[in-house]
Formats: structure tokens, C-alpha cells, sequence
């Protein structure tokens, strides 16, 4: 049984006038239980060659657990973005810079996450913690 | 214009034999520019005494179509077992199904994900007396 953790901290002193310091952390564990994930692709780097979409992670590769799912742009141009699909259900779109950290169940064999570039020679970088 | 950042540490000493120790930061900005989102819904608490069943907790209507909201939502309660579904409203949308699993919350899981505003956000309950907190960075 492996540990892992992930610590989220939100931070603004002028959002609102009450400072945002929020910050939490959650240990990774199997679908309703206390043991650690143990499964893992490793961190990722992907360049996408044009703009088509393409599946990342593949619904029918993956029981249904609870996987976290963990995706960076590395873009440092603005403008450029990839958007995310869940069962071909656009999610959002992750701009430059912009991080995701979110569960998935891939309780299905079409519960796919597609990422689509919205130029060429973007790079992004994946992690998958599986629950196997 | 408001500097929000959001920052995410992912360590492990022991889930493969190199240690694992990711860092990222970024600056919430709105769509496509360096300008930052300068609205919030704060952080919110939301107890559900009964169990609930794709009930909405974001509605997409109250939010801007293509922008780059930030979604925060955390399960506050401590069981590993009780979970709250997390599902994106797609009826009439997609013709696989109405209702699209994205994944589940168990006691302390939390998720930080980029969300246009396009589809309602719904949460589904393992169980009753059940808490979360949730909080949307947004823009107009």
C-alpha cells in the first residue's frame, strides 16, 4: 500500500476583501476503502503534433474506482488551451499554465478523457493514480 | 483586476521506487488573456440531510458560457466510504447518456478543475447528513 498525497492551497489578498487562504489536503485511497492507491502511469509529457483530439485515458482500460486524474498546460501562451472531454462531454479548458486535479471513475467503457489542442506543438503534462 | 493563484503538491516516498514530488502553481486568468477572474461564489457549505440523486449544485445558467471558471469542491466528511457522485447534466446532449459520471468524492477527496459553464454540475449521495464545500473562481 502506497501513501500519496495531494495539497490544494488557493490564494488572493485582493479577490475579495476578505483574504482567500484555503488549503487542504486529501491521501489518495481506493474506492470506498483506507488503502493507498498503487497504480500509477508515471508522469506524462505529451506534444500533440496538430490539433485533433485524441483519447488520453481510456474508459476501457481502467475498472471503475476512484482514479485521480492530474493534468498540466504548459503553454505560456495565453491564448492557447486544451480542452478536456469526459464521455465526449466538453469538461473545460485548461489555458496556459492552468493545472487540473480531479477523480474519475471510468465506470464505463465510453467514459473516456479526450484532450483536444487548440494549436499545434502544445505540451501536456498527465498523471493517472489507479485504483486497481 | 484581482491575483488569485492556485497551487498543488502531489508527494509519495513510496507509490513507485523514485519519489514522487510535483509541484504547480498557476494564476487564474480569464479566458485567453492575463487578465484575472475577478469573481467568486466564495466558499461555500452545503449539508444534504437526505440522500440526494443527480440534484444540481452548479447551475450553468448563472455562469457565462466559455469562460474559465476554476471549480473547486471538497468532500468535508470523513468517511471513506460515503461518496458524493460528481456528474455533468448532459440531457439532450448526449445520446449515451443523460447523466455523465466524472468521478467520485470520498471523505477528504477534493477536485480543483477549469469548467465553461456550458452544463450543469450534479451531485449524486452515497448516504444521508452528508457535507461538502465548494467554491467557483468565475468570470462575466
Amino acid at each position: 500500500m502506497a501513501t500519496t498525497t495531494a495539497t490544494i492551497t488557493l490564494t488572493s489578498g485582493d479577490l475579495t476583501s476578505d483574504a482567500l487562504a484555503l488549503s487542504t489536503t486529501a491521501t489518495f485511497t481506493n474506492a470506498g476503502g483506507s488503502n493507498g492507491l498503487v497504480g500509477t502511469t508515471g508522469l506524462g509529457r505529451k506534444k500533440t503534433g496538430d490539433t485533433s483530439q485524441y483519447i488520453l485515458f481510456d474508459g476501457d482500460a481502467y475498472a471503475n474506482g476512484a482514479h485521480k486524474v492530474y493534468l498540466k498546460n504548459t503553454s505560456s501562451t495565453a491564448a492557447e488551451y486544451f480542452t478536456i472531454e469526459i464521455n465526449s462531454e466538453q469538461m473545460g479548458k485548461l489555458y496556459a499554465g492552468d493545472w487540473c486535479l480531479f477523480p474519475w471513475e471510468a465506470n464505463a467503457d465510453t467514459n473516456d478523457i479526450k484532450i483536444q489542442p487548440s494549436a499545434a506543438n502544445m505540451v501536456l503534462e498527465y498523471m493517472l493514480f489507479i485504483d486497481e | 483586476m484581482a491575483t488569485t493563484t492556485a497551487s498543488l503538491t502531489l508527494s509519495s516516498s513510496d507509490l513507485t521506487s523514485d519519489s514522487l514530488s510535483i509541484s504547480a502553481t498557476s494564476t487564474l486568468y480569464k479566458a485567453g488573456t492575463t487578465i484575472g477572474l475577478d469573481q467568486t461564489t466564495g466558499l461555500t457549505k452545503k449539508v444534504y440531510a437526505t440522500a440526494q440523486t443527480n440534484t444540481v449544485l452548479v447551475a450553468a445558467s448563472a455562469y457565462s458560457d466559455n469562460g474559465a471558471h476554476k471549480l473547486y469542491i471538497k468532500n468535508v466528511g470523513s468517511s471513506s466510504t460515503d461518496a458524493f457522485s460528481l456528474e455533468i447534466d448532459a440531457t439532450g446532449l448526449n445520446a449515451a447518456c443523460a447523466v455523465v459520471p466524472i468521478g467520485k468524492l470520498y471523505g477528504g477527496d477534493f477536485l480543483y478543475l477549469p469548467w465553461e459553464g456550458e452544463y450543469d454540475i450534479q451531485i449524486t449521495t452515497t448516504a444521508t447528513d452528508m457535507e461538502l464545500e465548494y467554491m467557483i473562481i468565475y468570470e462575466a
